[in-house]
């Protein structure tokens, strides 16, 4: 059936949005227009609907029908009988018009005997493909007598693809006739009446190679004719992409850039955290790794940050299987500096199938609010009918510290160049000789505390996939165990996770799916932050590993008031324990041809149990106890349980209108409930000092915590093509969220793309293969972060005489809170040349969010210290580009390469009124050299504000929030630099990376596999906090030439340059001046935040590996296996960096934090060493 | 098929009109309260209140140089600006629970409540004014309704400050009206209405003597207010009740884990160990440590440290000294402090043996709150440098005194810009970058970026404020 002439009207309207979408978008009439269209669709199809309930069956004389046609065409009568039937017809329109004017009225007339009244004196025929009556103009050709029908012969056949699986839908043409047939659910195809002769048959179908094959049809008789379809491996225009809700596309359809990354570029660099292994694999990506810990947590960012409150999770929504599941990195215990992993982290990597990145407007309007900052949809590995499949994987690592600082290894232990063994201080004693002059046992050489005090790290993962089936049904089932030892001592984490899924066919129209994932996961966690602090404090002249002594208590330098950086590790316990189950069930019910309704319930739950404990004074002789860490013995408990419930029910109409016209509308509603619960109980001072229970502690204080948040969405999608090349989609969602008032929080928001393959329309010169353009506009809404509006008071911990202070809770929300508004425009092409040898994929995006969302930090003057207020709009825009090729391509020797260029801007558009600045993060820096990462209108939001040198300007008018680096340092009487004063903040630096790149590239010669992938960074700039300790404590490399005198380049205060020789040490100067207790890098450098920001740009060999695949025919003399592979690979083994400490990727801020300008006292990244071996049987 | 399609949407339709409304109901938080007990109320502001003297105390001590930072050239010590913001946010803080209070005492007709509050808003407000000058009051604590408020005066805080007690007195002196203040979470009085009532007084007292410069200043009224207040140390407003630690506890134990706090100014130690005034002060002992040396050694303010600071070369708050022990109470305003008041407003008032009277009171009420043995007391107060007899008293040894008794107490700055700084050998710090005392305080940051068009220049901290003009 179909509705051709009004969705003449459809489509025009859907060109007109795209057209004004431009200016309307929060339009509310455009809005009432848009649902509009989608209702009159939605009707249409309904309608459709309920006509064709009543019949079903293929035999034509069982179909009755009553019919009353006066005068009308045979088109008009057809399509009146498509309104009656569950039949449609195909015809040529020039074979119809012929036939004259028809009337015809008829009760309760069987469609066979109707059919052949119409056709009889039309001279035409008809045969019945499924639901499909195709209609043909009897001729006589070839010689073939038409009449001698019962000489006649035909084909039947199957079209299968080179695994035997049936190709749905191919083409099925023969050359001679012209007629032609397409395959069914099963592949099969039949074609009767065909006059004995010899045809050729030409099978095409999308992604495979077009075929022709010579069939001989005897009379009376039906030639069986199998086919097989060789897929074509060149071209993946018509790759199936995995889109918003799990809804599959073909690639061509897309109006906007969509990346699909597959397991097995994932599994290259066994990374053990997914979000780590996307590193450098798509575009538009910005990937943290917080650094090398065990387990730890990495954070992504998809098209730079579009939204303003500081502690919101930026992460794009996390989809398994189309149930959206937690990605959190849960810091209530204050567990911020603990590198605790972000939940999908918990992902078995190796069962993964492809992770697809939705990062445009467009592509995750579906999803509604929660994708507001893009989707990463993670499909598992699902079963396949067929013979058992066994897999089995086997990977070790071995981890080490990617790069360290630089230290100095002149200077020795003491203060104002005096040797003191025991000084508090690490770095400002004399030389190592003439330490040893004094004191005989000082060693020849100083540690690098920041390489010795990291171990070798060690992983290894099991993993074992099993799955089978047959065409009823299929199963899957993964285990997984990963253990790891981390590189920084006393660190290590376990995941160990079981999966079984199945799906079942019940019949032709019902379908069902399901899977269960349970996952154990956590480890031991210590603060980097602190241990790199530490080692800095700790005198390199003594041994760090020499930590504990024989009574278990901590041994360190004597008299330092230092502690040992290493005891510290030994006596914290901090081990994170989650439990966690995510399930997925999915039923399809497809009663017609052109309906699917389904429905997908997810859960995602999990405990997350976390015990902290320190040790209490052991109370041994001599003890040294540090009491700042231990806090006199702590037992911290801590206990989360996470749900969250996704149920999705979606109604799928798939229309064929006529030849070329498809129509797919998709009509959906969503429930999303999450619900987090916490209890805290801080126990401290231990009575036992070792002995850690809650009942062996002083005093316990406890909270509690409650978050409950959902979204009710209702959507609908509708994709119209055209023939194979033009694609018009229309989406709509409207969401409802529970965190604002009942009257702003029902929000409506369209999308419109479209997408032309203009390489099917014209006649592209031959080296050009492939050609679309596509374009979209898209509106997302973003609610409230839970309980925004609230207000109330909280109860604190008890004071001293056991009462429990009540306080009014500092945060308030305004109640009229609105939901914010992205408005994202995005356009792009994608060309292939050379039978697809060369490929280029281009997007330029343009977003703009207004009404952001923003917990503004208001004077505390009026009461409150934040305040959440729509406030301050911002702008991203970007291109990103990937270009991929094959340029060799034999039997046995192909190499591909892969290039990605993602390049970024945001601006900072607006913020509210009365307000400066929003800081959004700051890290300490000695001598007020903190830095602040603010947002301020007009600079971008990674902007880095700190105390700098002053600096002379002469003429020049002088901007005092900018520091202008490339005029002349002014330089005091004294000889030295002169620092502006502390409150004097000036914009350095941008931490937002200008541009992000990778390279990769996969050569294969028979069975050698060798991949690499370089990605870099480029523009980020950091602030180095360890650098800025390294110095105060006169640690860094170039603190060596501290005896040095030099002049320092600069200008004076009247403009003339500096001569004036000064000495960088403490004391008196061999030139007899007195330069203070501190010295030059205490007293200027250090305090100078300029110094401190660093190009955080790298280059690196992200991943190489090497995979050999033993040959099959060596592998099957076995008998059991089926393959076999290994592969040596490597993470980071090459870097190249300006960055002056640990590598930059590594971020001081949790995985949920935005703030990125900081990268300091971290976890240091690091290089692996990686073999695994692969086994299938 | 119809019934399935039309179950379908019926479900839908369901969902969102009938369960849709409970279902998305969630925009309440469920971890705050919302109708808290005025006694819960009760234990933050007195708590936040007399915190808030430690608070403003670690401030200004540097100026009164009691204290000395060990680190030379410190911003604190040489008059740098330096950002309070903490400070200031700890102040609106209170009076944002404080106000909080007032209104819910008003509306449930509690007095005594609403009494409390507005002599801690007047007591917060006093020393805020006092610090800062020009501060958001009348605009401020709005909320939603005003986000950036607008400076009162000096004069019109001023004035509100003693406004506030005179309402605070005449509340509690009310009908309870059936509300008791709990004992327990009164944190300073322990739910003697009484005992707030002498305290409300005796902040009248210490507010009316800050206007010695001016003409307003009115002895009578001072001695008047001082008649209904303390009259022995019990009396005293303290707060007694901490998060953890005594907050100069910490500073000590801090100093002890080498987190160096607490450092002695040598203008303190000084005076107090002989070398000012040539007469050993018996409460030295019971609030500095001793040094390696056996004797008590300040740190120039300024200077910073000799040696590392480990080694014990200086003097600093000791952990079992009065002010510093475990559980150490916060004072906010004594019964020695009243006798100084008493002892000022008489001598201005030519009452010499009054004022000498008041002098010894005020004194020997301090040592007695330090627990300075009867004997050690006897002897310095005989000691002719300070037993002048009435006749020799000066306002110099007045304040000299005072000095001592108010040691970390905010109100000593106060009296330090009333006296003109013109304690003996009090001087410059070392390396200071103002040419002359400092006498009041910029804006914290966190005021300046967030309420930047109201905040009124401070062109310099030798700016004097009104009440030192």
């Amino acid at each position: 059936m179909s509705f051709y002439p009004k969705m003449h009207g459809g489509l025009a309207a859907g060109i007109y949005i795209a057209r004004t979408f431009h200016h309307q978008v929060n339009d509310r009439k455009m809005k009432l227009f848009f649902m509009r269209v989608m209702t009159l669709a939605f009707l249409l199809t309904l309608n459709c609907v309920l006509l064709a309930a009543g019949t079903s069956g293929q035999d034509l004389s069982q179909t009755r029908l009553s019919i009353d046609l006066r005068d009308v065409s045979l088109k008009t009568a057809l399509k009146r009988i498509e309104g009656s039937t569950s039949y449609s017809f195909s015809f040529r329109t020039a074979d119809i018009s012929s036939a004259g004017r028809v009337s015809l009225s008829a009760k309760d007339i069987s469609l066979e005997k109707l059919l052949s009244e119409l056709f009889s004196s039309a001279g035409l025929s008809y045969e019945v493909i499924n639901s499909n009556i195709i209609i043909k103009k009897n001729r006589p050709s070839i010689g073939v007598e038409s009449e001698n029908i019962l000489d006649n012969g035909g084909i039947k056949g199957r079209v299968v693809d080179d695994k035997g699986q049936a190709v749905v839908n191919a083409s099925v043409l023969i050359m001679e006739t012209k007629i032609g047939t397409a395959a069914d659910d099963n592949g099969r195809f039949s074609f009767t009446g065909i006059a004995p002769g010899t045809y050729r048959l030409q099978i095409s179908a999308i992604g495979y190679l077009t075929l022709t094959k010579s069939v001989v049809v005897s009379s009376n008789q039906i030639t069986d004719a199998n086919m097989a379809l060789q897929a074509d491996a060149t071209t993946n225009m018509t790759e199936i992409t995995v889109t918003a809700l799990g809804i599959k596309k073909e690639r061509r359809e897309l109006g906007y850039s969509a990346q699909e990354v597959k397991g097995d570029a994932l599994v290259a660099s066994h990374q053990s955290n997914i979000v780590n292994a996307l590193q450098g694999q798509a575009t538009g990506l910005q990937i943290n790794s917080g650094g090398g810990a065990p387990g730890q947590g990495a954070k992504i960012l998809l098209r730079g940050i579009n939204s303003l409150d500081p502690n919101r999770d930026f992460q794009p929504l996390f989809v398994i299987d189309g149930v959206p599941i937690d990605n959190a990195t849960s810091t209530d215990d204050g567990s911020e500096l603990l590198s605790v992993g972000n939940r999908a982290s918990d992902i078995n990597p190796d069962d993964i199938e492809s992770v697809n990145i939705l990062k445009g407007g467009a592509a995750t309007a579906l999803y509604g609010l929660r994708a507001a900052t893009g989707a990463i949809i993670i499909t598992t590995k699902s079963g396949k009918a067929g013979k058992l499949r066994v897999q089995c994987t086997s990977t070790g690592s071995i981890d080490e510290i990617n790069k360290y600082p630089e230290t100095q290894g002149v200077y020795t232990q003491g203060n104002l160049g005096v040797y003191d063994s025991s000084s508090f201080w690490p770095g400002f004693g004399p030389t190592i000789a003439e330490a040893k002059a004094i004191d005989p046992t000082h060693p020849d050489k100083l540690f690098n505390n920041f390489k010795h005090g990291y171990k070798q790290g060690k992983s290894i993962r099991n993993s074992l996939n099993i799955s089978g089936g047959n065409e009823r049904a299929t199963f899957t089932a993964a285990f997984s165990q990963f253990n790891q030892d981390g590189i920084m001592p006393f660190t290590d984490y376990r995941n160990y996770s079981a999966k079984v899924g199945g799906d079942f066919k019940i019949s032709e129209k019902l379908r069902f799916g399901t899977s269960l994932n349970y996952i154990k996961s956590g480890g031991r966690r210590q603060n980097a932050d602190r241990y790199n602090e530490n080692l800095t404090y700790f005198a390199p002249r003594w041994d760090i590993w020499d930590y504990i002594k024989p009574d278990g208590s901590q041994k360190t330098i004597v008299g330092s008031d230092n502690w040992n950086p290493i005891y510290i590790l030994y006596g914290t316990h901090y081990v994170d324990d989650v439990d966690r189950i995510i399930s997925n069930s999915n039923i399809t019910y497809s009663p017609f041809k052109w309906l699917d309704v389904s429905y997908r319930f997810g859960i995602d739950h999990y405990n997350d149990s976390r015990i902290l404990t320190k040790p209490g004074p052991l109370g041994v002789p001599d003890e040294l106890y540090s009491l700042g860490d231990f806090e006199n013995g702590v037992m911290n408990v801590y206990n989360a349980t996470n749900t969250v419930l996704n149920s999705t029910f979606m109604l799928n109409f798939k229309n064929s209108l006529g030849t070329h016209l498809k129509s797919s509308l998709k009509i959906g509603h969503d429930l999303y409930k999450t619900k987090k619960n916490y209890q805290y109980t801080d126990g401290d001072t231990l009575i036992v000092p070792t002995f850690y229970s809650l009942s062996n502690v002083k005093r316990t204080t406890g909270r509690s915590y409650t978050r409950d948040y959902r979204i009710i969405g209702l959507f609908a999608d509708w994709t119209l093509s055209w023939d194979n090349f033009l694609y018009l989609t229309l989406t709509g969602r409207n969401d409802i969220t529970s965190t604002l008032r009942k009257e702003n929080r029902s929000f409506f928001y369209p999308s419109a793309s479209i997408s032309y393959v203009f390489s099917e329309n014209f006649n592209l010169p031959s080296w050009m293969t492939f050609g679309k353009v596509r374009f979209s506009v898209a509106g997302i809404g973003k609610d409230a972060v839970p309980y925004a509006t609230a207000k109330g008071f909280q109860i604190g911990s008890p004071l001293t005489n056991n009462v429990s202070p009540f306080n009014l809770s500092d945060q308030i929300g305004d109640t009229n809170l609105i939901a914010e508004f992205t408005t994202s425009y995005e356009a792009g092409f994608e060309l292939r040349f050379l039978q697809n040898r060369l490929g280029l994929d281009f997007t330029y995006y343009n977003n703009t969010s207004k009404d952001l969302l923003i917990p503004v930090k208001v004077p505390v003057t009026s009461g409150y210290d934040q305040i959440y207020l729509n406030s301050g709009s911002i702008r991203n825009k970007g291109l990103e580009i990937s270009v991929s090729g094959t340029p060799v391509q034999t039997k046995d020797f192909s190499w591909d390469i892969r290039v990605n260029y993602t390049k970024n801007v945001n601006k900072v558009l607006s913020i509210y009124p009365d307000l400066k600045e929003i800081t959004m993060g700051s890290q300490f820096g000695y001598s007020s050299s903190t830095v602040t990462q603010k947002y301020i209108p007009g600079y971008p939001v990674g902007a880095l504000f700190g105390r700098n040198y002053e600096r002379y300007y002469g003429d020049k008018e002088e901007n005092p929030e900018v520091l202008e680096k490339d005029l002349p340092i002014v330089i005091g009487a004294n000889g030295f630099p002169v620092l502006n004063p502390a409150s004097k903040q000036q914009y350095i630096a941008n931490s937002q990376p200008k541009w992000i790149g990778s390279f990769s590239s996969t050569l294969r010669y028979k069975n050698f596999n060798l991949y690499f992938l370089f990605d870099a960074q480029q523009g980020v700039y950091r602030f180095n906090q360890f650098a800025n300790f390294l110095a105060s404590f006169a640690l860094q490399k170039d603190a060596e030439h501290r005896n040095d005198i030099v002049v320092f380049p600069g200008v004076l205060e009247d403009g003339t340059p500096n001569t004036k020789p000064v000495w960088l040490g403490q004391g008196t100067g061999p030139d007899g001046v007195d330069y203070g207790s501190a010295g030059y890098y205490r007293a200027y450098y250090r305090a100078a935040s300029e110094n401190f920001v660093e190009d955080a740009s790298w280059v690196r060999l992200r991943t190489l590996s090497l995979g050999y695949s033993v040959p099959v025919a060596l592998v099957q003399k076995t008998k059991i296996l089926q393959g076999a592979s290994i592969t040596f690979s490597g993470n980071n083994l090459w870097l190249s960096t300006k960055y002056s400490t640990f590598d930059p990727e590594s971020s001081s801020t949790n995985s949920g934090s935005v703030s990125d300008g900081f990268a300091g006292f971290t976890y240091p990244a690091t290089r692996n060493y990686i073999l695994s071996v692969n086994l299938n049987f | 098929m119809r019934s399935i399609i039309k179950i379908s949407f019926l479900f839908i339709l369901l969902t969102n009109i009938s369960a849709c409304n409970k279902f998305l109901d969630k925009l309440d938080n469920p971890n705050l309260v919302q109708d808290p007990p005025l006694d819960g109320l009760l234990a933050t502001v007195t708590f936040k209140t007399g915190t808030n003297v430690y608070s403003l105390g670690d401030v200004t001590s540097y100026y009164t140089q009691y204290l000395a930072s060990n680190s030379s050239g410190s911003d604190a010590d040489i008059y740098n600006e330096v950002d309070y913001s903490t400070t200031w946010t700890n102040f609106y803080t209170a009076m944002s629970n404080l106000k909080q209070l007032a209104d819910k005492a008003a509306v449930q007709n509690s007095p005594h409540h609403q009494g409390i509050a507005k002599i801690l808003l007047g007591f917060n407000i006093n020393l805020l004014t006092n610090t800062f000058g020009d501060v958001p009051y009348s605009q401020a604590l709005e909320g939603l309704n005003l986000l950036v408020p607008a400076f009162d005066d000096q004069a019109t805080l001023y004035t509100t400050s003693l406004n506030l007690l005179d309402e605070g007195i005449a509340d509690l002196e009310k009908d309870g009206n059936g509300f008791e203040i709990d004992s327990r979470s009164d944190l300073i009085h322990h739910g003697d209405t009484d005992a707030w009532i002498k305290t409300a007084y005796a902040l009248k007292a210490r507010y009316l003597n800050q206007v010695s410069k001016s003409a307003e200043y009115s002895t009578t009224e001072i001695l008047a207010a001082l008649d209904k207040a303390y009259t022995s140390n019990d009396d005293d407003a303290m707060l007694t009740a901490f998060e953890g630690l005594s907050p100069w506890n910490e500073a000590a134990v801090n100093n002890a884990n080498l987190n160096l706090d607490g450092w002695l100014s040598t203008q303190f130690v000084d005076a107090l160990n002989g070398t000012t005034f040539g007469v050993m002060d018996p409460r030295l002992p019971r609030i500095a440590s001793i040094t390696k040396f056996g004797d008590y050694r300040g740190t120039p303010n300024g200077e910073g440290r000799i040696g590392s600071g480990t080694n014990e070369e200086e003097s600093y708050l000791s952990l079992d000294g009065f002010y510093s022990a475990a559980g150490a109470p916060l004072l906010m305003i004594t019964n020695a402090e009243t006798e100084f008041i008493r002892a000022e407003a008489s001598f201005r008032n030519d009452d010499l043996p009054g004022a000498y009277a008041a002098y010894i009171a005020g004194i020997t009420a301090h040592m007695t709150k330090l627990g300075v043995a009867e004997s050690d007391m006897d002897a310095y107060l005989a000691n002719p440098a300070v037993g002048v007899g009435a006749s020799n008293i000066t306002l110099d040894l007045i304040f000299k005194e005072k000095y001592v008794v108010m040691f970390l107490n905010p109100e000593a700055w106060v009296d330090a810009r009333r006296f003109d700084y013109k304690y003996k050998d009090f001087e410059l710090p070392t390396g200071a970058s103002l040419d002359d005392f400092i006498r009041r305080l910029a804006y914290p940051s966190v005021e300046t970026s967030r309420n930047g068009a109201n905040v009124p220049e401070v062109n310099s901290l030798k700016e004097r404020l009104r009440f030192d003009e």
